[in-house]
């Protein structure tokens, strides 16, 4: 169990200074994506129990997004994802 | 006296004394239902009472009332804030004491009424919608101001000290506490009198669905064959949505909750505010019973914080200052489904025989048994109930998402 997130910026810091931003999906082209599969898009997650990749965001820090892979049931950051400015 | 108990009870044998009993697991059921939780157990006696479908069967991972069911801070009302909702809260809150004559179960029904604060003029207008909501559905509800707030609760600070000082309340008298693990108990010997199996430390590992339709389970302790499939599996609804191939628009979060050492009665209503996170009550044992702090990140874990704990003793200080010095005895988590529009998936689904009862989050103890009357009636008749028709999983896709929360909650950094 860890109550720690690594942030590419500022390592190691406490999970509550970040907020979650969502598992990362692929993002459908908007110019052809039908009404129900945006709608899937935006609503439907996976809710993985165990590894999966999500944006975090580091609200209480230096404001940096960046992916991670977590896993659900311990909250263990497996491996470092790029970072997105 | 005990000599002749202990006569009775052995002479009874131990099977006739247990509530519920255990049984082979047969190769096939009429319907299968995954999670023996309270909307499981629920589905599963209605079936039973209400369209003689005993040969069903509740398969349970871990021991009944396991997950949020077990965990909840018992609290029930009907005050919710849109009119497709209150209808069944409405109904699920008249039949507690129904279901106490009928279970023959005390399940300490304790409709002390529920005050939920307003610390803004903007909250307070919030608040008399949802007021003006409630009365024109016939449900109980007023707006009171703040010194009428504390005519009701003594103890309640109304200066302007607190961060957020107290601006008004909606009040809610038919609400209250129920004994959350009494209904457990109480449903599952009803289920279990009626003929139907439930099989605990038994987890359903995958579906199995030929042509669009449900054919099985498959669980750790054998395969069953079934057409029918409810996913009654809590905080585990989308691992067993999963299974046959459904994405759930549900976030799962843990939530924590908390109780104090006894104190004297001095708390007779259930007190909540938006704006500090917290809301408590105070039980019959003289516990104050606290909630509700979510950690805004999904996992399946159920852990606690310290930062919590600190929060709550902030949030019950400033709103009744008595309350300092008073120490926490326990705490514990649950995980909780949430939706967008924090209103429930009860529904069929694209695969035929595979029904929904989930995304309950933290609110679904309350509406359990009706819920469970109703499922029952549309897994049997095959027809779904007008009243469950605003939960269904196809109003996402439709964009006619329920109007519980002012806005969409969507767990991202930007609520
Ligand atoms: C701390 C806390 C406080 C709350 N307070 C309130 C409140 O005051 N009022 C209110 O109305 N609601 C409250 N809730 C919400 C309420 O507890 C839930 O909405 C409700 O209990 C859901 O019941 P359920 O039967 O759907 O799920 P659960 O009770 O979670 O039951 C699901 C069951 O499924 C089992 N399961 C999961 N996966 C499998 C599998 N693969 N195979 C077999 N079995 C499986 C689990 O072990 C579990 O026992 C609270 C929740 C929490 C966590
Ligand atoms: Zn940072």
């Amino acid at each position: 169990m860890s109550f720690l997130l690594t942030c590419p910026n500022c390592g190691p810091r406490n999970i509550y200074e970040f907020r979650f931003g969502g598992e990362v999906k692929t993002r459908p082209d908007e110019n052809t994506v039908s009404a129900e599969d945006w709608a899937d898009y935006v609503y439907l997650s996976k809710n993985v129990c165990g590894v999966q990749k999500e944006w975090w965001y580091h609200a209480k820090g230096c404001g940096t997004w960046f992916a991670v892979e977590r896993d659900t049931r311990d909250n263990l950051p497996v491996v470092k994802e790029e970072n997105e400015g | 006296m005990m000599k002749k108990f202990m006569d009775r009870f052995r002479k009874k044998g131990r099977q006739d004394v247990r509530m519920w009993h255990e049984h082979p697991m047969k190769p096939a059921y009429d319907a299968v239902i995954v999670g023996g939780g309270l909307h499981g157990l629920a589905a599963a006696y209605y079936l039973g009472r209400d369209h003689g479908m005993t040969d069903v069967a509740v398969i349970e991972r871990r021991y009944i009332g396991y997950g949020g069911s077990g965990r909840n801070t018992s609290i029930v009302r009907s005050n919710q804030r849109s009119k497709e909702n209150i209808p069944l809260y409405d109904e699920g809150l008249k039949l507690w004491p129904e279901l106490i004559g009928e279970l023959d179960f005390n399940l300490m029904f304790f409709n002390c009424g529920n005050l939920n604060l307003a610390h803004s003029e903007a909250e307070a207008a919030g608040l008399k919608m949802t007021v003006a909501t409630a009365q024109i559905m016939g449900v109980r509800s007023e707006f009171l101001n703040a010194r009428e707030c504390k005519e009701l609760v003594p103890h309640l600070d109304i200066t302007h000290r607190p961060r957020y000082p107290i601006y008004g309340g909606m009040y809610h008298p038919p609400g209250g506490t129920v004994r959350h693990d009494a209904v457990v108990w109480a449903l599952a010997r009803g289920a279990d009198r009626l003929g139907i199996h439930i099989h605990q430390l038994t987890e359903v590992e995958d579906i199995l669905v030929e042509k669009g339709k449900v054919t099985g389970v498959k669980t750790d302790k054998g395969t069953i064959r079934t057409p029918l499939v409810l996913n009654a599996a809590g905080g585990y609804s989308p691992t067993v949505s999963t299974m046959v191939g459904i994405d759930l628009p549900v976030t799962v979060l843990p939530l924590q909750a908390l109780v104090s050492e006894p104190l004297k009665p001095f708390l007779h209503h259930v007190v909540s505010s938006g704006r500090y996170h917290a809301y408590a009550s105070q039980s019959l044992k003289g516990e104050i019973v606290t909630g509700a702090h979510m950690d805004p990140w999904p996992s399946y874990t159920t852990h606690v914080t310290a930062h919590y704990m600190k929060h709550q003793a902030e949030a019950l200080m400033d709103l009744m200052p008595c309350l300092r010095g008073a120490r926490f005895m326990r705490i514990w988590g649950g995980l909780t489904d949430m939706t967008p529009d924090m209103a429930p998936i009860v529904s069929d689904s694209p695969i035929g025989g595979f029904y929904l009862d989930c995304g309950w989050g933290y609110f679904g103890f309350k509406s359990a048994p009706i819920t469970g009357r109703y499922m029952a009636r549309w897994i049997a008749t095959g027809n779904c109930p007008e009243i469950l028709k605003p939960f269904s999983l196809r109003r996402y896709r439709n964009y006619n998402l329920q109007r519980e929360t002012a806005a969409v909650m969507y767990y991202t950094p930007w609520n």
